[in-house]
C-alpha cells in the first residue's frame, strides 16, 4: 500500500517539476517567492527575522497556497487530460490513488517552505550573524512548521474534494477559491456573531498561551479536521461510482 | 470445460438518457484475439468499462476470468492491460516516466522494468526518443507508447480499445502482427474493438456485432460471412444499361443487382441458376466479357447487419 502511495506521489511530482522547470504554471512567480522570502525579506528584517511573529501568518498561508495549486490539479487534471481512465484501469487501488496526491501536494508545499526558511536563515546567518550562528528556538520551528503541515493537509483535504468533483482543472480552481475565500473570512464571521465579551475572552486566553502554544493547537485542529476530510474524500473516490470524462 | 476469459451475462446498463447495453450476453474464451464491432454508440467502450471495473452495471452479470469485476475489481485490473478510448499518456512526462509510472503501479521489479521498457520502446520504434516528454509527440506515436503500457506486465488479457487508430499502414501491420503474435505465443486474449472491418477480419478469430447496445451476431468471421453473405456474380460486359439492370433485377434467381463501375453485382437467391441469368443478359443483347462468383465480404456482411435492415434480417440473435 505505501509502495502504491509513493508510486502515484512520485509521479506527481515529475509532473510538477517538469512544469515548473519550464517555468509554466507558476513556475516564474515560484522563484519571485523564493526571492522575497527567502532573500529580499531576511536581508531587510535582519536578525528579528528570526523572532517575527509574521511568519506565523505567511508561511502557512504561502505554503498553503502551493499545496492548492498542485491538489486541484489532482483528480481534476487527470480527468481533462484524459488520463484518469487508464489511471483507474491500472491495479492501484482507490485509496492509493487519492492518498497519493495528497502526499504529493502536501509535501510538496512543505518542502518548499522549509527549503525557504532555510534559505532565509541562511541569508539572515551570512549577513548578521558576523561569524556567530544565529538560531530560531526548536519549539518556535516545531511550532511553525506543525502549523504549516496542518494548514496543508487542511488544504489538500479541501481540495481534492474539489477536485473530485471538478469537470476541468479551471473550475476545481474557481470553486477552490470561493471556499478559500470564505475561509479567510472566518475573522470576520467570528467578528459578526460572536459576543464582544466572548471575543475578548477567547482572545485573552488565545494570547496567554503564546504563539508557540496557539499553533501546535490550531495545527492539531486542522490535521483532526483534514483527517475527517481526506476520509470523507477515500470513502467518495470509488470507481464505478467515479466520473470518468 | 475451462473457465472463459470474458463472461457477460443479461448485461444491461442505462445512462440518464440512454441505454447503453441492453441484455448483452456472450463468453469470449481464453488465448484468442476477440473483435468486438459496433457503429458509434453501439455500447463497445461501456463494455471494456464495466470489465474492467470502472462503470457498475445496472443489470446482469460479468467475469473475468472468473472473477466479478464489480467486487473483485483490483484483482482483475492485476491481470488487466488497456488502451481505452483515450490514450492515457501523461503528456508531460517522457515516454520512459509514462511507462516507468505503470510498472511501478504494477509493482515489476526494477531490473525487470527497465528491461522490458527497452524491449517495447525498441519494438515500436521509439527508444531513441524515450526521454522526451510525450506531448510533443504525433498521434501514432503516443498510441504506440500506450499500447506498450497495456502489454508492459504481460498481462494475460488486453483491452484495447481502436487501437489502430492514427497509426500509420506500417505500424497498423505491425501492430497486428504482435497482437496475433501475443495470443498465439503467449496464450494471451485480446479484446480489441475497431472500425476497421477488413483488419477484424485478418484478425480476430472471433467477433462480436453489437448495435444500440445488444448483440447481433457473434461467432468466426467466416460464419458470419457464410451465414448471411448471399452468393454473388460479378458480371462485366458491355450493353449493360439501365434498362438491362432493371430487367434483370425482375428476373427469377434474382435477389438484387448493383452496379459497381463497369460490372454489375447480382445478389443471388438460394438455388439460383447463373446459367440462366447469363443466357438472359445475352438474350437481352449483352455482349459478356466476364462472369464471376464472389461472396458477400466482410463489410457487406456488417453492413447489412447494422443498417436498420439488419433487424429484420432473419437470424438475429438477441
Ligand atoms: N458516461 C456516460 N454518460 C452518459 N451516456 C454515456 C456515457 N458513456 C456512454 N454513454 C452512452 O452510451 C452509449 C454507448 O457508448 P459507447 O462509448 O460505449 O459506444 P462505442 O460503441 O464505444 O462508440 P464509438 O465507436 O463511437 O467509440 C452511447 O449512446 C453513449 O452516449
Ligand atoms: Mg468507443
Amino acid at each position: 500500500m505505501m509502495h502504491d502511495v509513493w508510486t502515484v506521489a512520485r509521479k506527481e511530482w515529475l509532473e510538477i517539476f517538469d512544469q515548473l522547470l519550464r517555468f509554466k504554471r507558476g513556475g516564474w512567480s515560484i522563484l519571485l517567492i523564493i526571492a522575497f522570502l527567502g532573500v529580499i525579506s531576511p536581508l531587510q528584517l535582519g536578525t528579528s527575522w528570526l523572532s517575527s511573529p509574521l511568519m506565523f501568518f505567511y508561511w502557512p498561508l504561502l505554503t498553503t497556497s502551493m499545496t492548492s495549486t498542485l491538489i486541484a490539479d489532482s483528480i481534476a487534471g487527470e480527468r481533462e487530460r484524459h488520463t484518469l481512465e487508464t489511471l483507474l484501469a491500472s491495479r492501484l487501488s482507490d485509496t492509493a490513488i487519492i492518498l497519493g496526491k495528497i502526499l504529493a501536494a502536501v509535501m510538496y508545499g512543505f518542502a518548499f517552505a522549509a527549503t525557504n526558511l532555510l534559505i532565509g536563515w541562511t541569508v539572515v546567518n551570512l549577513k548578521h550573524g558576523h561569524g556567530e550562528l544565529l538560531t530560531i528556538p526548536a519549539p518556535r520551528v516545531a511550532a511553525l512548521l506543525s502549523l504549516i503541515l496542518g494548514g496543508s493537509f487542511f488544504i489538500s483535504g479541501i481540495g481534492v474534494f474539489v477536485s473530485l468533483r471538478a469537470a476541468t482543472v479551471r473550475q476545481a480552481q474557481q470553486t477552490f477559491g470561493v471556499i478559500i475565500l470564505l475561509l479567510m473570512m472566518a475573522p470576520v464571521i467570528f467578528a459578526q456573531f460572536v459576543a464582544p465579551e466572548r471575543q475578548a475572552n477567547i482572545i485573552s486566553r488565545a494570547s496567554e498561551l503564546g504563539l508557540e502554544t496557539l499553533s501546535l493547537r490550531v495545527a492539531g485542529g486542522l490535521g483532526a479536521l483534514a483527517l475527517a476530510l481526506n476520509v470523507a474524500a477515500i470513502r467518495r473516490f470509488k470507481r464505478g461510482a467515479v466520473v470518468l470524462d | 470445460m475451462t473457465v472463459p476469459a470474458i463472461r457477460v451475462q443479461g448485461l444491461v446498463r442505462d445512462f440518464p438518457k440512454v441505454r447503453a447495453l441492453d441484455h448483452l450476453s456472450f463468453d469470449v474464451p481464453a488465448g484468442i484475439v476477440f473483435g468486438f464491432l459496433g457503429p458509434n454508440g453501439a455500447g463497445k467502450t461501456t463494455v471494456i468499462r464495466v470489465l474492467l471495473g470502472l462503470v457498475n452495471p445496472t443489470e446482469g452479470r460479468t467475469e473475468v476470468f472468473g472473477v466479478d469485476p464489480r467486487t473483485g475489481g483490483e484483482q482483475v485490473r492485476q491481470h488487466a492491460g488497456a488502451l481505452l478510448e483515450h490514450n492515457g499518456v501523461y503528456e508531460r512526462l517522457t515516454a520512459l516516466q509514462n511507462l516507468d509510472f505503470f510498472g511501478r503501479a504494477w509493482h515489476m521489479s526494477s531490473g525487470d522494468r527497465a528491461a522490458r521498457i527497452r524491449e517495447l520502446l525498441s519494438q515500436f520504434g521509439l527508444w531513441e526518443r524515450r526521454d522526451e516528454s510525450v506531448g510533443g509527440w504525433s498521434r501514432g506515436m503516443k498510441q504506440k507508447l500506450a499500447v506498450a503500457r497495456a502489454v508492459l506486465h504481460r498481462p494475460r488479457l488486453v483491452f484495447l480499445d481502436e487501437p489502430t487508430a492514427g497509426l500509420d499502414p506500417v505500424a497498423s501491420a505491425s501492430l497486428r502482427d504482435d497482437l496475433a503474435r501475443l495470443a498465439q505465443q503467449e496464450g494471451v486474449t485480446i479484446f480489441l474493438t475497431t472500425h476497421n472491418l477488413a483488419e477484424a477480419e485478418r484478425l480476430c478469430s472471433l467477433v462480436g456485432v453489437i448495435r444500440r447496445g445488444q448483440l447481433l451476431d457473434f461467432g468466426t468471421p467466416a460464419e458470419l460471412r457464410s451465414a448471411r453473405g448471399a452468393p454473388i456474380v460479378r458480371i462485366g460486359g458491355r450493353g449493360l444499361t439501365d434498362e438491362v439492370v432493371q430487367g434483370l433485377a425482375l428476373t427469377p434467381g434474382v435477389g438484387g443487382v448493383e452496379r459497381d463501375r463497369e460490372e454489375i453485382r447480382v445478389q443471388l437467391v438460394p438455388g439460383a441458376d447463373v446459367g440462366a441469368i447469363v443466357a438472359w443478359l445475352v438474350g437481352a443483347g449483352v455482349a459478356i466479357e466476364e462472369v464471376r462468383r464472389d461472396r458477400a465480404s466482410f463489410e457487406d456482411v456488417f453492413l447489412e447487419l447494422v443498417s436498420s435492415e439488419g433487424d429484420k434480417a432473419p437470424g438475429v440473435t438477441r
